[in-house]
């Protein structure tokens, strides 16, 4: 599952300020209906109609599985929108106390928000907390936020390196293994072709950025309690990315360039990115958009900061949360703990190309020696669940993480025409802290 | 909004002075119909326009924070909308783009209304509906689609660059976006613009020509003498919806974003501020301030130059 593509695809929400004005005329907050039935087992024998917000493709066919075990319950599925774009629909939505979904896919990143307003049903009390032993610790800990449980994780996204093994082949290079070597494949990469780029960096995708100090051990975001923030882009490990990413802007060795676009897609298929640092969901994305080229890609594991070190980290993925507006809470918690942890929907999930979120699956021999078509028939598998297992611990959002991903585009996009990331860094951080501020956290920065 | 608001209204002022007079001749027996039959006007008037802008000025006397709530804060975000630097520069952005891309515009619509008026074009049906047919292409259809030509690798301003073995400057970098910009909305407004003051041209009765022609004045004294004063209100008209358009800047940058973000912010106009602090910031409230304080703005920016206009028309 590719998250990445809605940050860009705005389009769909191209409504003028003022038509916000016009449209929410509901402010009232009752949203605190009781829920008729409490338990799940005798909620999913209660004829229900539950509203699935989701835009994960082909989820549907996951749907029907459930559907067909349980058959008292209904199950809609909605795409209201990608992303930022759900997001805003639900806050409005479960302000307004209705009209929202029953239950809803939450990325990682902006489920502190939605829980810390408690905007969403701890899951605790349909018995999610005894799940924790089926998820990955990475994919739990992002669920598992202030005591509570507050989505169901679905899929997850260890980064891999995919490089073209063509341009690597070309030029007698190996795929890197650690930045050293990443610096200098780039230096050779630009030298054979100054059209030619070992990859881009997305002056627009806050996401792609976080990963990146995730798995340099930088914790940029801390939570401390309800009301207190701490913020820190300069920590070492941002320090450390903003330094190597800013030095190869600098000679133009990688490209600043939005991603999804048909002209990055275009620099993909023709060999003039040699790779894509990216979240394991991306298989699906090359084997669909460029499917001429894709049987020259390759994955290889994340390049180290130290030789011999094993360190990863996430890259998107998402979870299923239940609202708090949801009049069939015990129904919905039981739906969305079936979809993201029963053995059959969960591969019924990964075939429909989700990147899995549990353990059982990850060490599934089935599906570790699958060869994966789109990547030449690698057996890809193996790497992203190395992967997915030694992803750095303690790493957190903030909670309105959302917010700070749109204005990273005005700050640390800005400075990539520069080429000065650290500057850059320095200006999100402000903002963050401005922001956090206004809305009445108390951010400390250093 | 809002000058949509006073533009209506004074019409509407207008439109009943008259009907006044007539109750003072007639007695009041018309007065009951005479609402009845303004009666649909006002509830859509008052739904669609008064209702929301008064709901918005409520809403910006507000502040919804993440931790504490809704709390009543008077002006606040009045005096925050009017100290903020990110709101003032793209207030300063939109402002330099009326200043060179409206006079373009109408420049350009002007000649195209004089061509067409002048009957010396062989084929001045095609050639209308050809300079008018950009109108009808959605704005966001619009942008994507020069975005692509602008494409410095893939796109037609990459293939001429390859043609003239050159590279074209990057038209979606920081120097350019602006004018880029521009270039859409002038390609999309010519058309419409140049039907208005066509159809003021229309207007002119042809014994005018003929004493001009008798006169001796060629077409070029005929379109300085006569045409230009003529299509003198509908320029001014022109005007003032380029104005209301231009502040209300947003889907063509908002598209752009997607293609250069490193360039066009969340604040490049002050719409995209508006609209961004509320569906990405969730500050509802201070969204409206920003709305509020863009109308008034808009308004007397407006309101000033159909002043000006008119009182230079009524001198001359």
């Amino acid at each position: 599952m590719s998250p990445a593509p809605s940050r860009r695809r705005r389009l769909a929400a191209l409504v003028p300020a003022a038509a916000l004005l016009l449209g929410l005329t509901a402010c009232g907050s009752d949203g605190s209906a009781s829920p008729a039935v409490t338990d799940p087992a005798a909620a999913l024998d209660t004829p229900t109609t539950l509203t699935f917000w989701t835009w994960a493709p082909n989820i549907d066919k996951t749907v029907a599985l459930f559907e067909q075990k349980y058959p008292k319950i209904k199950v809609e599925v909605v795409n209201a929108g990608q992303s930022a774009t759900e997001y805003t629909k639900m806050q409005t939505a479960i302000k307004a106390g209705s009209g929202g979904p029953d239950v809803a896919q939450v990325e990682y990143f902006a489920l502190p928000e939605f829980a810390l307003s408690k905007r969403l049903v701890d899951l605790k009390q349909y018995g999610a907390a005894g799940l924790e032993s089926k998820f990955t610790p990475s994919a739990w800990s992002q669920v598992a936020l202030n005591g509570g449980v507050w989505a169901v994780p679905q899929d997850t996204g260890p980064m891999a390196m995919f490089y073209n093994k063509k341009v690597f082949d070309e030029l007698g290079l190996q795929p890197p293994t650690t930045w050293a070597e990443f610096e200098e494949a780039a230096v050779k990469i630009k030298a054979s072709d100054p059209n030619r780029f070992i990859t881009s960096i997305d002056p627009g995708d806050a996401g792609g950025l976080d990963s990146f100090v995730w798995q340099a051990g930088g914790r940029p975001f801390q939570q401390k309690d309800a009301t207190n923030v701490a913020v820190d882009l300069q920590d070492p490990g941002s320090k450390k990315v903003a330094d190597l990413w800013s030095s190869l802007l600098q000679r133009k060795l990688v490209d600043a360039a939005p991603g999804w676009t048909n002209e990055w897609w275009q620099s993909m298929d023709s060999g003039r990115y040699a790779m894509w640092l990216i979240g394991a969901w991306a298989p699906g994305n090359i084997a669909s958009t460029i499917p001429n080229t894709a049987k020259d890609w390759r994955v290889a594991p994340m390049p180290q900061w130290s030789k011999g070190d094993k360190v990863s980290a996430e890259n998107g993925g998402s979870a299923v949360a239940v609202p708090t507006s949801s009049k069939h809470q015990a129904a919905a918690a039981a739906f969305a703990i079936w979809l993201n942890s029963d053995p059959e929907a969960v591969r019924s999930l990964n075939e429909n190309g989700l990147f899995p979120a549990t353990t059982g699956l990850l060490t599934d021999p089935g599906f570790l020696d699958e060869p994966l078509e789109a990547l030449g028939g690698q057996q890809a598998n193996r790497i992203f669940a190395d992967s997915s297992a030694t992803v750095g611990t303690g790493w957190q959002y903030l909670p309105y993480q959302v917010y700070a991903n749109s204005v990273f585009k005005d700050t640390v996009g800005q400075s990539a025409n520069s080429g000065d990331l650290n500057a850059g860094l320095s200006a999100w951080q402000k903002r963050i802290a401005d922001y956090g501020n206004q809305q009445g956290f108390k951010v400390t920065t250093p | 909004m809002s000058t949509s608001q006073s533009t209506t209204s004074s019409t509407v002022r207008s439109r009943s002075a008259p009907a006044a007079r007539r109750r003072r001749n007639r007695g009041a027996r018309h007065g009951g119909w005479g609402f009845a039959f303004f009666a649909p006007f006002l509830v859509v008037f008052v739904v669609g326009v008064a209702a929301p802008l008064g709901y918005a000025a409520y809403l910006s006397l507000f502040q919804d924070r993440l931790i504490g709530g809704t709390v009543f804060v008077g002006l606040e975000n009045y005096r925050r909308a009017l100290g903020d630097e990110l709101f003032r520069a793209g207030l300063w952005r939109v402002l330099l783009f009326l200043l060179v891309q409206v006079p373009v515009m109408l420049g350009l619509a002007l000649l195209a209304a004089l061509a067409v008026d002048s009957g010396r074009l062989r084929r001045p049906g095609l050639f209308r509906i050809g300079v008018f047919v950009p109108y009808a292409v959605p704005a966001v259809v619009a942008s994507l689609m020069w975005g692509y030509l602008y494409g410095d690798r893939f796109g037609l301003a990459g293939q001429i660059g390859d043609f003239f073995g050159t590279r074209l400057p990057d038209l979606l970098g920081p120097d350019w976006m602006l004018a880029s910009i521009g270039n859409v909305v002038t390609w999309q407004y010519t058309g419409y613009n140049m039907l208005i003051l066509y159809a003021a041209l229309r207007t002119v009765p042809t014994e005018l020509y003929e004493a001009a022609a008798l006169d001796g004045a060629g077409e070029f004294r005929k379109a300085w003498s006569i045409k230009l004063p003529a299509v003198r209100p509908a320029l001014v008209l022109a005007t003032v919806f380029s104005i209301i358009g231009t502040f209300q800047l947003f889907n063509e940058p908002n598209v752009m974003q997607s293609l250069a973000p490193n360039v066009v912010s969340t604040s490049y106009t002050p719409n995209m501020y508006a609209y961004n602090l509320a569906f990405n910031g969730q500050q509802f409230n201070y969204s409206a301030a920003v709305a509020v304080v863009l109308g008034g703005v808009t308004a007397v920016i407006a309101y000033a130059v159909q002043l000006r206009s008119m009182r230079k028309g009524q001198g001359a």
